[in-house]
């Protein structure tokens, strides 16, 4: 499967889940609230993983409807989301207008961006680009729009909570499937294709592509948090005690 | 709190000297290729030492210094570091008979006995860097390192801790949780072995000045063999998920 149809199976799997969960929700996710990251709801403030970023140029790639950047627009970044599925986008448009919260929306995936290079101080995806996106592609799409010491900060699905997912339904305790050289995922009966790195491959991609890695956070749920209406499949039990979602922090030398 | 797994594992390790390092010692140094871990994996495969030759080596946790004396045949002036007399002695008689001498220090990697910046590369194979506890010997071995200098070690994966049992061999069940993990005694062990997530490593090692270089998670080949002695996990669980890593960082 070549780059571009991966891009289009996502763009058809947001599509439907945006009709389904991310547009109805939408109001909510902008509703000004902390920056929080994952499903783990670790809010930012706790991990400092962005810093202050107040005036600081930031691109979020696989932005959705865009509500992390309206989030980081609040404290009074420079945000540009990108996505490339035009029914979310519409959606963050939507939510742009009755806002008021202005910034530049583009249409495109996160292995092609039509923006220019060093144009950015930090590059963020959350389960955007980090997990639909092919990461030979993506990740020096990133490296190209940061500034020199510009930061890049993604969250995805840890290669844990891969192993431990039957083909359909929740969770396990159990390894499902094997760790090596996994790459593409298609789960059977989904519609979008999955990207998945083991953490050795994470480092050797990054630092192929030039990056210096800071940090690996390891999230875990906090005691707050509750089992995700929609994206149900792992339980806040499990999630307590094992990394469902991971933050890479890496930078441009 | 280091000081009582110090002692515990020095007792461990006169013990399994006794039962196998020490009678597979000759075997072990007669080696001309290095291999790594409990399935033997080449190095050549992996390339995570590079050339050795010229290079001050400090071997942290050597036992009977087999892997020392793989580096002093290729040209590396090693140390030979380690807390258990035992196995220090066994690494001597080697010495004597095969006429490849290098210093031997009896030392927990704790504590190292060794000046500043004096290695170009600090190594440990399931020595340090599974027996002596990481929020002291990262420390040391930066120290022990030259600005450039490289840091390369093994241990077991994060996922054969998740999913070994208190007694037994590794399974495919998640048996522990993985927040918390640090210190660990097993049941039927008189050792005390340390175990870090791969964030919690990544986070050590750049708090000690370290640039992380590569995490190799190891998988056998095709035609390799359940472990004899160290008999933890299988070669058909291993083909599947890592069982060991090697992590690379270097000094800035």
């Amino acid at each position: 499967m070549s780059s571009a149809e991966s891009v289009a199976a996502n763009i058809a799997a947001w599509t439907r889940r945006n009709a389904e969960y991310t547009d109805p929700s939408a109001a909510r996710a902008w509703a000004p609230a902390e920056f929080r990251w994952g499903k783990a709801g670790v809010p930012e403030a706790e991990l400092d993983v962005l810093g202050d970023v107040s005036g600081l140029d930031i691109v979020e790639l696989g932005c959705g409807t865009a509500f992390g950047a309206a989030r980081l627009a609040r404290l009074g970044a420079r945000v540009v989301g990108v996505d490339p599925t035009p029914a979310q986008l519409e959606t963050a448009r939507r939510m742009q207008r009755e806002t008021g919260l202005e910034f530049p929306l583009v249409e495109a995936p996160g292995e092609a961006v039509p923006l220019p290079d060093a144009s950015f101080d930090i590059a963020i995806s959350e389960h955007g680009a980090a997990a639909w996106a092919d990461p030979q592609q993506w990740l020096p799409e990133a490296y190209r729009l940061l500034r020199p010491g510009g930061k890049l900060a993604f969250l995805h699905t840890s290669p844990l909570a891969y192993c431990c997912f039957p083909d359909v339904g929740q969770i396990t305790e159990q390894l499902q499937r094997p760790y090596f050289d996994v790459g593409r995922v298609i789960w059977p009966g989904d519609d979008g294709v999955e990207f998945q790195l083991g953490h050795g491959d994470w480092i050797a991609l990054l630092r192929d592509t030039g990056f210096v890695v800071e940090r690996l956070i390891e999230l875990q749920a906090t005691e707050s948090a509750v089992t995700h209406e929609y994206y149900n499949d792992v339980p806040v039990e499990w999630a307590r005690q094992w990394p469902e979602e991971e933050i890479w922090v890496a930078r441009k030398p | 709190m280091s000081d009582d797994s110090i002692t515990a594992n020095i007792a461990q390790w006169t013990k399994q000297n006794a039962e196998f390092t020490d009678p597979a010692a000759q075997r072990h140094w007669a080696s001309e290729h290095i291999f790594w871990g409990v399935f033997s994996i080449p190095e050549d495969e992996i390339g995570s030492l590079g050339d050795v030759a010229g290079l001050d080596v400090v071997e942290l946790g050597c036992g009977t210094a087999y892997f020392s004396a793989w580096l002093a045949k290729r040209g590396a002036r090693p140390v030979g570091v380690d807390p258990t007399p035992a196995q220090l002695a066994t690494a001597r008689r080697m010495q004597a008979e095969t006429g490849i001498e290098f210093p031997l220090v009896e030392a927990p990697a704790e504590s190292v006995p060794l000046p500043d910046a004096s290695f170009d590369l600090v190594i440990s194979e399931y020595g340090a860097s599974l027996w002596a506890d990481p929020a002291k010997w990262i420390p040391e071995a930066s120290r022990l390192l030259r600005s450039g200098g490289r840091l390369v070690f093994l241990t077991n994966s994060v996922l054969v801790y998740l999913c070994a049992p208190e007694v037994g061999v590794v399974t495919e069940q998640l048996q522990r949780p993985q927040f918390g993990m640090y210190r660990i005694k097993w049941p039927e062990a008189e050792g005390i072995e340390y175990h870090l997530a791969h964030g919690d490593w990544i986070k050590l090692l750049r708090e000690h000045g370290f640039e992380l270089e590569a995490l190799h998670e190891l998988r056998p080949g095709e035609d390799a063999v359940d472990p004899g002695y160290y008999d933890f996990v299988t070669v058909e669980w291993a083909r599947k998920w890592p069982a060991e890593e090697i992590w690379v960082a270097r000094k800035l």
